[in-house]
């Protein structure tokens, strides 16, 4: 039977075959943060005597809120951090911390073929590597810790095929959000995302991660990319990373549950309008008329608005989406030499992250932009610690979600590329870095 | 195992769960407390809940639970007393944290769930998986034959560990 890439990394991890078309899938890592894990792991202590499967298949972290905002987060962190010393856990402190979902790559935990979960969605991200990584939630993730498994329903797998190569200044982020408008925000339900085809393969490690990233948010288990000479180059040179992974590949003649094919060369830069990633247009165009007239209410917007005359009152660029060094250099690139003009946040997606960006002199770059540049975090994305949004407030974010006060109460979120970011928070509403290529910068 | 109570019916789609509970109420260490967040970040939740006290089903739309993968929002839900929601879909993480914490998570077509939102009151036999709107009508459902245990009684934890031999021997073999 010729197999898909998902299938042959499933079937690489069945431990057992369960009623009802589910599995226990062997996970060969868990991630765990500070957020989702410690319910779980008293749960483990409490009621299996602290026994886990194998401490060496966990790694730990701070990322959503470090360092701790108030005495109820620096409990959780307090938790993990005790929890992961106890057992002897690798665990990644405030310092030497970052996103789990932009650390766990960058310091080697992951490699093509792997099985990850984590209790946080995009741990999808990881798809980039050729591995099937998936979120889950809390009980979930004590299973794994607990037992080395998961319990899964077997998904059908959709090959995203994303011809030709991004051009017009499209990013994988465009392309992400593309790919959700163009199946669905819920077209993924049920489905692994594998994606292939030449724009694919030609994505930086980075870009991949971006893509991977949104799979979720089409509803997708996950997304999924085959390993490469990109992958081979990028796992060669990031310290730490296993050297004795085998690259598998889909068979030529692999079958497939759904297929879609998108023109990659017609991928242009979009920004979303609505109150899901799907809700997204190109930057130059307006508002659809057949937009639903819920999502427009909460964004207060109208059918036909041009979306570059959209006024926000902050930016942010950030998250596991959007926050590794080529976003960072790639809003830099717009923001060098000019001022922004709203409150603009600029978060790395991990403290080396954050120490590469000010080798590179990108901290001053942001800063002589007057920007706010800060330590790693999740930051305002999920509106829970920093960065909070006022009630009827507009942000331009690099983030994944435009849920309705996913940011705060009442506000409004519009999701885009960094250099879009950048160049909307230069113009104070919605634009382009085309636009402001234009124009002369102004002395810092 | 009979479920019933009064129907809290959200009749839209994409209900997320920012909206059940917003992110800056993750901040415990367990599962408590989180019922008085529930639908917190939506903008007539609070209202609802206040219009519909003694409601434990709720029966939505489309795609219920997308978006994070915060057990919270499970949590949350019982935490308020809800035994089930019926949608015609469920978003996967939402539904397997549903499962692990006996909350029903009913998939129905959407022309019977559009006719249970018109309903005041549901009752549920969960072992012969069926339920009775209040003008009588019997639906049948289907729940994931492995998971419905979990919902049943058995532990979701137990469980696995009891494959703990297994996975071990499975893994050496590896």
């Amino acid at each position: 039977m010729s197999r898909s890439l998902f299938d042959k990394l499933w079937d690489a991890h069945v431990v057992e075959e369960l009623p009802g078309g589910n599995a226990l899938v062997f996970m060969d890592l868990v991630v765990a943060h500070e957020i989702t894990t410690p319910a779980g792991a008293i749960a483990i202590a409490n009621d299996f005597e602290d026994r886990l499967y194998d401490p060496a298949r966990i790694v730990a972290m701070i990322d959503h809120v470090a360092p701790a905002k108030d005495s109820a987060t620096a409990l959780q962190a307090q938790t993990v951090r005790s929890w992961a010393k106890r057992h002897a856990i690798t665990f990644h402190d405030i310092g030497d911390n970052g996103i789990c979902h932009v650390l766990v790559p960058e310091r080697g935990y992951v490699a093509p073929g792997m099985t990850v979960c984590c209790g946080d969605s995009h741990t999808c991200t990881l798809g980039a590597l050729g591995a099937f990584a998936l979120g889950i939630g809390t009980t979930a993730q004590a299973g794994a810790m607990l037992a080395g498994c998961l319990i899964l329903q077997r998904p059908k797998v959709m090959r995203v095929e994303v011809t030709g190569a991004l051009g017009n200044d499209a990013t994988a982020k465009d392309l992400a959000l593309t790919v959700i408008a163009t199946i669905g925000f819920r077209g993924g339900t049920g489905y692994v995302l594998e994606y292939t085809g030449s724009a694919i393969r030609a994505l930086s490690m980075e870009q991949r991660m971006t893509l991977c990233n949104m799979a979720i948010e089409s509803g997708a288990t996950t997304g999924i990319i085959a390993a490469d000479e990109t992958t081979a180059a990028y796992l060669a040179a990031t310290r730490g990373a296993p050297s004795g992974w085998q690259a598998e590949a889909a068979d030529p003649d692999a079958v497939y549950a759904a297929t879609v094919t998108i023109d990659g060369s017609a991928v242009r830069p979009v920004v979303s309008w609505g109150t899901n990633p799907g809700e997204c247009s190109p930057i130059d165009g307006v508002v659809p008329f057949d937009a639903p007239e819920e999502s427009l209410t909460y964004m207060d917007l109208r059918p036909g608005q041009v979306l570059t005359s959209i006024a926000v009152d902050q930016a942010f660029i950030g998250s596991c989406t959007n926050s590794r060094i080529g976003d960072l250099r790639a809003a830099a690139d717009v923001l060098r030499g000019r001022r922004v003009a709203v409150p603009t946040i600029i978060t790395p997606g991990s403290q080396a992250v954050r120490r590469q960006a000010e080798r590179e002199g990108l901290h001053d770059v942001f800063q002589d932009a007057g920007a706010l540049w800060t330590h790693s975090s999740c930051g305002p994305c999920l509106g829970m610690s920093m960065g909070v949004l006022a009630p009827g407030t507009r942000c331009v974010s690099s983030s994944n979600r435009n849920f309705p006060g996913r940011m705060g109460d009442g506000g409004r979120v519009h999701l885009a590329a960094p250099a879009v970011v950048a160049a909307s928070a230069i113009l104070g509403r919605l634009g382009s870095p085309a636009e402001i290529a234009e124009s002369a910068a102004v002395p810092a | 195992m009979i479920v019933e109570g009064d129907v809290l019916a959200i009749p839209r789609a994409n209900i997320d769960t920012d909206q059940i509970i917003p992110a800056r109420y993750l901040t415990r260490i367990d599962a408590d407390g989180m019922g008085e967040h529930l639908f917190a970040g939506m903008t007539d939740g609070p209202e609802l809940l206040l219009r519909h006290p003694t409601a434990s089903i709720v029966v939505t739309g489309e795609n219920f639970g997308c978006g994070s993968s915060r057990e919270h929002a499970a949590w949350a839900l019982c935490g308020r007393g809800f035994a089930a929601v019926i949608a015609p879909s469920f978003a996967r993480i939402f539904s397997e944290n549903a499962y692990t914490n006996a909350l029903l998570p009913i998939v129905l077509p959407h022309h019977t769930v559009d006719m249970l939102m018109a309903t005041r009151r549901i009752r549920i036999d969960v072992e012969s998986e069926t339920l009775w709107a209040d003008d009588g009508e019997r639906i049948r459902f289907a729940l994931d034959p492995l998971r419905k245990q979990f919902v049943l009684g058995g532990g979701f934890l137990p469980y696995l560990h009891a494959k703990i031999p297994a996975v071990r021997a499975w893994e050496a073999a590896r």
